[in-house]
């Protein structure tokens, strides 16, 4: 059985209480390859990332854009599999504390079977799972396994939410709402819609839970503007296109990632 | 008890896997559709639609050589005579007029043949919408004749190029496309599937195939033993199928494509070379590895080149209701031939799968009244025929010189 509280819970409340905003790296799991991929992660977590989440790479990554794509693409070459990614979760979880969430489509953890991946992902110890084709109408035949394993099940809103989905998912939400910054697919940009922070306020008005903001953001600007109201921020596309810039030059992947990492960091600090 | 449930599942297939950002836009459609398919009006302004633009009813023809050949007595029910030259105008006609009413103003739509996607710009044109159709460019390469259609009638054909290049791709694009602009966008999916409403609208709009064979058989004092028909995706066969599946003495065969034989793993046939799982927004059998990758679907009919089917036929394959079997793409070449030869009619080699399908139950349909679904015309389908028998012609050739 997993611990009473879980991870992700504890360093919302603890950052909440320091009035800190948590920096949420994305990147896939064996991309370029598992051990590059496992650097990576050190690297994140040196510097400064407060939470991790691993992507777990799906043939049809439908609310994705071209760089996560390609990033699947190349994890899919390596013929990952979820064994090697509960086995790297395991492997991040002996080095570090850092909450972990485990990011991908429905169709993997179905084939795997659902309840077979709530033990799998316990015992690894994986923190939370976002599951993008999973809304809450469909949530509860994953939800009934992993509650069991006090394993987060993290829900998304979304600009075109309106109040009863917001309603709904806050009253479904664990660990964090992510709010999807903008109506599209995953994938940086140089300008966010300037709803954002009054689509936040009108979630934490229903629900007094932490807002966690991704797709979209890409620089330490946009993060030291993000902070003023959200809990968290995530940042996916922008450090995945640094390993798709240096495929042939791991040590400047690793070099160009920590240096981005500790920039944003900087930014919420 | 009615398919599907509130929650658009039959019974544990169908349902809404779809990320969050367009879960209000198919509530609102799954509400709206819900209020006008009963309304009168609307069914009018359809029904007017479908008689006087798409030339419906589309005839019941008795095939007497083709009956003569098997000893039974073999219908067409001839979509191939439907305005763009398939069954597919009867979805996009009833997707379009709801669209309109709904205030938006561009269309999107995924295409494998090419045949939805002319039928989507077909009513694009007829109603003054924008379209932007996706489709794989290996499609837009072996139905070249169908992007240019699609092209005059005004519509922008969007090359996707990534995974297999086909109809499963150009349906994430359309929907990363319909995630990006869903507040003026309305996705108009063309078969019966994806998440809930489509599989029941789908179904809904192309039932009219169904209905209208009950009536021109009832004119002749006849009724079906046997109903065949293609399953890509599954719209002309749900459409076929559904107003007779009350009718418990009616056996079906839903024809998947077997492409090079189900036992080389180069097929399309998801339902009986699949297993379920869950792949644009719903819950079905579908062609995958054992970690839920999806797999490419290979078939000689780009219209059935798609690694999944509608959730509804995979309810009725597990309980049995209707029986799902394929056919190669051999025999489907086959029976393309044949049917040209005896009956005149040029079939989209989609149909052809349904038409090969008699051979393979000859026995069975001895004496028999038998249903076939001619769901399109095969002009589109030219090149790959040629292509076909000169590349068997080759193999032949180098076959007698090996001797």
């Amino acid at each position: 059985m997993a611990n009473n509280i879980n991870k992700i819970d504890e360093l919302f409340a603890n950052y909440k209480k320091a009035g800190k905003t948590a920096f949420i790296p994305f990147i896939s799991i064996g991309d370029p390859d598992i051990e590059t991929s496992f650097d990576i992660a050190k690297a994140l977590i040196s510097n400064g990332a407060d939470m991790i989440e691993l992507g777990y790479p799906f043939s049809d990554p439908m609310a994705d854009g071209k760089v996560i794509q390609k990033s699947y693409e190349r994890t899919l070459k390596n013929r990952v599999t979820m064994a090697d990614a509960f086995n790297f979760v395991a492997r991040l979880k002996e080095i570090s504390e850092i909450p972990v969430i485990f990011f991908t489509y429905y169709n993997p953890i179905f084939a795997y079977r659902t309840s077979e991946f709530a033990d799998s992902a316990s015992a690894a110890g994986i923190d939370g799972v976002l599951v993008v084709d999973l809304p809450p109408e469909e949530s509860f035949e994953l939800k009934q396994f992993i509650d069991k394993k006090n394993i987060d099940q993290i829900f998304l809103l979304a600009p075109t939410s309106d109040i009863s989905r917001i309603k709904l998912i806050t009253s479904y939400a664990k660990g964090f709402v992510y709010y999807v910054s903008v109506t599209g697919v995953t994938g940086a940009r140089k300008s966010l819609p300037s709803e954002m922070r009054s689509k936040v306020e009108e979630i934490k008005n229903i629900k007094d839970i932490p807002v966690g903001i991704g797709f979209g953001i890409s620089s330490p600007e946009q993060a030291e503007e993000i902070k003023n109201y959200a809990d968290a921020i995530i940042i996916g596309s922008k450090i995945i296109q640094f390993i798709e810039n240096n495929l042939n030059d791991k040590k400047n992947i690793i070099k160009s990632i920590s240096e981005f990492s500790y920039g944003i960091k900087s930014s919420l600090m | 008890m009615k398919y599907p449930n509130s929650k658009g599942h039959f019974g544990e297939y169908g349902g809404r896997y779809i990320s969050e950002t367009l879960m209000p836009a198919i509530l609102e459609l799954e509400e709206f559709y819900k209020k006008i398919k009963n309304n009168k009006e609307f069914k009018d302004e359809l029904r007017s639609y479908l008689k006087n633009y798409a030339g419906r009813p589309t005839p019941l023809y008795y095939a007497s050589r083709l009956s003569k050949l098997y000893s039974s007595n073999i219908y067409l029910k001839r979509e191939d005579l439907n305005h763009t030259g398939s069954h597919k105008l009867n979805n996009t006609l009833g997707q379009a007029l709801l669209a309109v009413k709904m205030g938006k103003k561009r269309i999107i739509a995924e295409t494998g043949a090419g045949q939805h996607g002319v039928a989507t710009a077909t009513v694009c044109a007829l109603f003054d919408l924008e379209c932007e159709v996706f489709m794989g460019v290996k499609d837009i390469e072996r139905q070249k004749q169908n992007v240019l259609r699609m092209e005059v009638l005004g519509a922008k054909v969007t090359p996707v190029n990534a995974g297999s290049s086909t109809l499963k791709d150009a349906m994430n694009e359309a929907i990363r496309d319909w995630i990006t602009n869903v507040r003026t966008t309305y996705y108009m999916i063309g078969t019966a599937a994806g998440m809930h409403p489509y599989p029941e609208m789908v179904r809904d709009f192309q039932s009219v195939i169904g209905k209208e064979v009950l009536k021109e058989l009832k004119q002749i004092n006849k009724f079906p033993d046997i109903l065949i028909a293609c399953i890509g995706g599954g719209s002309n066969a749900i459409g076929l199928f559904h107003p007779f599946l009350k009718y418990k003495e009616v056996k079906m065969y839903g024809v998947e494509a077997g492409g090079f034989g189900l036992e080389t793993g180069m097929h399309a046939a998801s339902i009986s070379g699949g297993k379920p799982g869950v792949l644009h927004g719903n819950k079905t059998y579908l062609l995958q590895d054992e970690d839920g990758r999806i797999k490419e679907a290979h078939s000689i009919a780009a219209g059935l080149d798609y690694p999944g089917v509608g959730p509804e036929h995979s309810f009725y394959a597990d309980k049995k209701r209707i029986i799902y079997d394929t056919i190669t793409d051999k025999e489907a070449i086959e029976a393309f031939k044949l049917l040209c030869r005896l009956e005149g009619i040029i079939p989209a080699i989609e149909s052809s799968h349904a038409v090969a399908y008699l051979d393979k139950i000859k026995k069975e349909i001895k004496g028999k009244t038998v249903i076939v679904n001619l769901s399109g015309r095969g002009d589109k389908d030219m090149e790959t025929i040629a292509g076909y028998l000169s590349e068997n012609k080759i193999k032949k050739e180098q076959h007698s010189n090996d001797k």
